[in-house]
């Protein structure tokens, strides 16, 4: 057999994620370019810091989830397995709750407490905020994590492999953590990070647009940091999303988009382009790791 | 006239999976492919049956594209009138649909499975046969044995249909790919026979795909009137090209026939205490399985298994002799188990830590039969090796590796992942795996599946090696002959399950 | 199926598998219910303090209407008569100023004051309004999720035959055809037929494009895009958000579809190929597929490969309905807080949340989890009875 010869143009010609993530970097580099040309400087300046805010606060929610999935799950393998299998159900329970209570209705439960937390000066107003938060996500998506890691192990577990290995002599914390999660489902883990990582801007996205749009009288934009979703939910940028409509009814109105909307304009195209993109990375992710 | 032989590519990506120049295929005979697992016996069959994804893989034969060579009225023609006999049955039945309707799917008008079912059991039973196909096909029931014989009876319906049918000419490709694999010798004699009483009222195409040498004596034995008509050839690799040569079952039956004398020629050795004792009877999964050291099964016994010897574990498919193998490694919950492990009782209340601790390893070891699911496909060569108490030094392991892999061990070799190994060289990794831990006991399943001729010598050799350092050696097969000819009858078990627990 | 091997409700409903399944929820539903309870009369208990303690004050203030809080004099002259008429009470005294002061700073500063919305409490009433609400979030729910049930599944099958029949983007197809035009140039006739077809694919992929950033789009975007209000009545925008918008149905329809792709590759579709099944996927052809066959509620795909495959995926889909159900509510949520849709569900829990009326959070939290919990019960003793059936156990 011929390995695959790899360079970067049969890479992107071939694969589908790498097709992708090059559209994305492209885009967000022409908008980028853009923004500085057109856009007045404070909402530039505005902007920068929301999508800052927005994609650092996806990235620790993925890496929570996926720390608090890896843990969970092999918690519960143990329990289960283990000789303290009375401590299996319980932990069992909560993960199923967890699972029961929809994302965006934990995000508003983590978001009051966050909020009693800060008013009681336990907490900080700024980045220590977006962390939290970002955690609270991380920690609302983990199920998602948890079930893979948890089909992963009962795949091998139900085929020859775990048992093949564990009459060899291998420990069974290395065929789980090395031979079964690290060697044999990593890429099953980074697939599931790029959707969650889609999911997380989701997420933000909605939980700041609500914070800004239903929760305003306690949170505004001096005292929560900016995110895509608070900004768009600024009067401004309504208006600006608006005229997307209007252009569509009307077209000569289209070029006034690019110009005078740009704030609202680009905020939607960043939200909507990135889950469009990151949708299409873990799609390519599935055909060429052959998940 | 069907063409003699293909120039045959299939590629994935960029990846060329098999390419072969001149691949015989006579037309109304019978052919038998032999070669190690993994080598491209079944894609070359299903590129010619024209039934490969084009979507997946890139697949050129001669000098047509696949699209071109599938839309041809004669691959049309052989695709209506011939079958596909895949390996492994279990995950070629659709899990939603009663194996009635399944084979009720045929399409073989006017062909009635019910005489079909009942030379393939054996039976007048009319309502056992029922029993099987009134279910969804389950991993475990029914047994591999019987799913194996529902895929063939499907074959054989097309065959009668083929044999009812006035067109002479009509151009036909029934492949078989490992029909044996789930069979005891019986009932793939019982196979066998009827394949060739239908093959002498009605000549047409078989490509048979098998590692089951011992089918050689069977076809010596039965098919003598066909001697013209039954082709051998042999797929291997030398220097990275795929060739296919013809294949002389001499060389095996010699070969088999040296074994037996070399056997008969050996001094017995008595020993007073056995390495490891296994009660004569141990539940697993609900199942009551017995052992006796007679085919008829009358008188239980003990399993004995003494230093510097070798002992053969024998049972019908699906019986569950890979079942009992696990309990006594502890892998399973079971009932009644007594194993005495030199001076050491475990039983089915024995704690895992203990096994990891003092057993897996280290006084006894196990090689699984399917190497796929055994090893970690994306591992590579020398990490399989890691994390085992292995107790050989790099040298002694790079010995035993080459007489294995019969070359030199390269180190882009010991990086290759697992999953880019052919068939045969996995088996070789998972027998390596077990082979190089300094365990008193060796218990070895299906050691010689997936494994050309050559490879099953040498592994056969490294066995008795073993067996001269003092080692006890338990061999689970179906591979009856090979066995039979190298293990005294007097180490020969058999495996059943109750009746009352079946 | 004849009647004989239909499997009966009666023999699942003893089978160990749904019992434990039924007890799970219950369980899980039981003790949600009790945690919501606690924290409900906590709640009820300290809302009666405080109003108590207001009662009070409100009382005292009433009777104190000639004195000037805002008068420092009058304040402290108030608190030294205080302590001569109480004089071994000081903490009291302490407590009560304490109490004035916090009246008369809530006067300025509470949001219900402020916006001039009514302060709500646990009543009857309110519970019954809520009820009403709850009643119509669970219409809106389920008429979304057999909508989404649906679509799901046709739009994976026309991505998946799509992929069998292995057609190139509009993109790569004008771009084919802009060659083609350049080729006809050279050879001297007019490139005509090649560009209008060029330019008609550049159409369909700017379609197409348009479609995708609708179905990955968060449901604000689209309707901040289109109209600045929603109105309460609009039921129809809002299933239709609810199924398209939020990336929830490309989503699903792609989880669809990569069940589709693993079956696809299963020994058994080999096995029906063999047998004679057809395995074409041109669209209407005779051994193809049927495009309305994907728009039937049942599918089906007659002596085709593909109804196997179909049948499979679907089976493995079911499971996936719970975690569906979960993320439609939460589109549902955010479509009616993000929307500011007055007299919905969620508004109301927002607004609840926005008032500090944490009682009545809880209750919609509450009613929001049952939901959850009825579907996932559902869904589960769905697949069990599936399961029963195709493990030969009913």
């Amino acid at each position: 057999m011929v390995p695959a010869r790899k360079n970067i143009t049969s890479m992107v010609q071939q694969r589908k994620e790498v097709r992708w993530l090059s559209f994305w970097l492209a885009g967000m580099t022409a908008l980028w370019a853009w923004d500085a040309l057109f856009l007045d400087p404070l909402s530039y300046e505005l902007l920068q810091a929301a999508i800052l805010n927005t994609f650092c606060g996806a990235i620790v929610a993925v890496a929570a989830a996926l720390a608090a999935g890896w843990g969970t799950a092999l918690v519960l393998y143990f329990f289960e397995n283990g000789p303290r299998t009375y401590f299996f159900l319980p932990v069992l329970f909560i993960v199923n709750l967890l699972r029961s209570i929809p994302q965006i209705i934990g995000l508003l439960i983590g978001y009051m407490l966050l909020n009693f937390f800060m008013e009681n000066g336990l907490m900080q107003f700024g980045a220590e905020q977006i962390f939290w938060m970002a955690c609270v996500i991380g920690i609302m998506c983990s199920p998602e994590i948890i079930d893979l890691i948890g089909e992963r192990i009962a795949y091998f577990k139900q085929s020859d492999y775990f048992h093949a290995m564990q009459c060899c002599g291998m420990k069974e914390r290395r065929i789980i953590n090395v031979e079964i999660l690290w060697k044999s489902s990593s890429a099953h883990l980074v697939q599931k990070s790029v959707s969650l990582f889609g999911s997380a801007i989701f997420l933000q996205c909605s939980i700041g647009f609500i914070i800004s749009v239903g929760l305003s009288n306690e949170v505004s934009l001096t005292n929560y940091p900016v995110s895509l979703g608070g900004l768009l939910a600024k009067l401004d940028s309504k208006q600006d999303i608006l005229a997307i409509g209007s252009a569509l009814i009307n077209p000569s109105y289209l070029p006034h988009l690019f110009f005078q909307h740009l704030q609202g304009v680009s905020v939607a195209a960043i939200i909507v382009f990135t889950l469009l993109c990151v949708y299409h990375i873990a799609d390519g992710l599935i055909h060429s790791y052959d998940l | 006239m069907m063409q003699s032989s293909y120039n045959i590519s299939i590629a994935k990506h960029s990846r060329q999976l098999v390419s072969i120049k001149n691949f015989p295929l006579e037309e109304n005979r019978i052919t038998l492919l032999f070669g190690e697992s993994g080598i491209g016996k079944s894609l070359i069959a299903k590129a010619l049956y024209g039934i490969l994804p084009p979507e997946e893989l890139t697949v050129r034969i001669g000098n047509e594209p696949y699209e071109t060579y599938c839309a041809r009225n004669d691959v049309r023609e052989l695709q209506t009138n011939s079958f596909f006999v895949f390996q492994e049955p279990s995950s070629h039945f659709n899990p939603l649909l009663t194996l009635r309707s399944q084979i009720q799917q045929v399409q073989a008008a006017g062909i009635s499975i019910e005489p079909i079912l009942k030379r393939l059991w054996e039976t007048d039973d009319r309502r056992m046969l029922d029993s099987i196909l009134n279910i969804y096909p389950k991993p475990y029931r029914p047994s591999g044995g019987e799913k194996q014989r529902l895929l063939l009876a499907m074959a054989f319906m097309k065959i009668e249909r083929l044999i009812n049918q006035t067109k002479l000419d009509a151009r036909t490709l029934f492949v078989f790919d490992e029909p044996s694999g789930s069979l005891d010798d019986h009932f793939r004699n019982v196979v066998l026979s009827f394949l060739l009483d239908k093959f002498r009222t009605r000549k047409f195409t078989v490509l048979l795909i098998t590692h089951d040498y011992s089918i050689l004596s069977a076809l010596e034995r039965e098919a003598a009137d066909l001697r013209h008509e039954i082709f051998y050839k042999e797929l291997s690799m030398e220097n990275n090209v795929l060739r296919c040569t013809d294949f002389v079952p001499d060389r095996y039956l010699n070969w088999l026939r040296a074994e037996r004398s070399a056997r008969f020629s050996e001094q017995p050795v008595s020993w007073n205490r056995p390495i490891l004792r296994v009660s004569s009877s141990v539940e697993v999964f609900g199942r009551r399985l017995e052992l006796s050291n007679e085919s008829s099964c009358n008188q239980n016994c003990a399993l004995e298994l003494f230093p510097f010897s070798m002992a053969y574990l024998k049972a019908a498919s699906g019986v569950g002799k890979t079942s009992f193998a696990k309990a006594m490694m502890g892998l399973v919950p079971s009932k009644h188990l007594h194993l005495q492990l030199k001076n050491v009782l475990l039983t089915e209340v024995t704690v895992k830590k203990y096994k990891e601790e003092q057993l897996w390893g280290k006084r006894m070891v196990m090689a699984f039969q399917h190497a796929d699911e055994a090893l970690n496909q994306n591992s590579n060569v020398e990490g399989t090796l890691t994390g085992l108490p292995v107790k050989m030094s790099a040298a002694e392991i790079r010995t035993i590796m080459k007489k294995l892999f019969g070359s030199n061990i390269e180190d882009t070799f010991l990086k290759t992942k697992v999953k880019y190994l052919s068939g045969g060289q996995k088996q070789k990794l998972n027998l390596l795996r077990c082979l190089v831990l300094d365990t008193d006991v060796l218990i070895l399943d299906e050691p010689f599946n997936g494994l050309d001729f050559n490879s099953i010598v040498n592994v056969l050799s490294i066995l008795k090696e073993k067996q001269r350092e003092g080692k006890g050696i338990l061999i689970i097969s179906h591979n009856e002959e090979i066995f039979d000819a190298v293990i005294s009858p007097d180490r020969v078990y058999y495996l059943h399950a109750s009746p009352s627990t079946m | 199926m004849n009647a004989a091997t239909v499997p009966s409700i009666r023999s699942l409903l003893e089978s160990d598998a749904l019992r434990t399944i039924l007890f799970n929820h219950f369980v899980s539903i039981l003790f949600v219910t009790l945690v919501f309870v606690v924290l409900l009369a906590v709640g009820m208990e300290r809302e009666k303090n405080e109003r108590e303690q207001r009662h009070e004050v409100v009382g005292m203030m009433g009777a104190l209407r000639n004195i000037d809080f805002n008068n420092p004099t009058q304040k402290s002259l108030f608190r030294e008569t205080l302590d001569i008429y109480y004089q071994h009470s000081k903490a009291r005294n302490d407590s009560v100023m304490q109490a004035i002061d916090a009246y008369r700073t809530e006067q300025y500063t509470n949001k219900v004051y402020k916006t001039g919305s009514a302060p709500r409490e646990l009543s009857w009433q309110n519970v019954a309004n809520l009820l009403g609400m709850y009643v119509n979030f669970i219409i809106v729910y389920l008429i979304a999720l057999v909508v989404s049930y649906y679509a799901t599944q046709a739009l994976a099958l026309y991505k998946f035959i799509q992929y069998k029949q292995q057609t190139s983007s509009y993109l790569i197809r004008a771009l084919r055809q802009m060659r083609l035009s350049g080729e006809t140039v050279r050879n001297g006739n007019n490139p005509f037929r090649q560009i209008e077809r060029c330019a008609g694919f550049v159409l369909k992929a700017c379609i197409k494009g348009g479609a995708a950033l609708m179905l990955f789009a968060p449901a604000y975007i689209i309707v901040y895009s289109l109209k600045s209000t929603v109105a309460s009545g609009e039921w129809l925008l809002m299933i239709v958000l609810a199924v398209a918008s939020n990336g929830l149905l490309i989503n699903y329809a792609q989880k669809f579809y990569a069940l589709l792709f693993a079956e696809s590759r299963k020994g058994y579709v080999e096995t029906a190929v063999v047998k004679g099944w057809n395995n074409s996927y041109s669209w209407g052809t005779p051994d193809g597929i049927a495009l309305r066959s994907l728009f039937h509620w049942k599918k089906k795909f007659p002596s085709h490969v593909l109804q196997h495959i179909y049948m499979n995926a679907h089976y493995q889909y079911i499971p996936t309905m719970k975690q569906y159900a979960s993320f439609l509510i939460t589109g549902l949520i955010v479509i009616e807080m993000a929307l500011n849709i007055q007299g919905h569900l969620c508004y109301e829990l927002l607004q609840d949340i926005l008032y500090d009326r944490y009682e009545m959070a809880l209750l919609i939290i509450w009613g929001i989890f049952i939901v959850v919990k009825g579907t996932e019960l559902i869904v589960d003793a769905w697949f069990a009875y599936e399961s029963a059936k195709y493990e030969n156990r009913i």
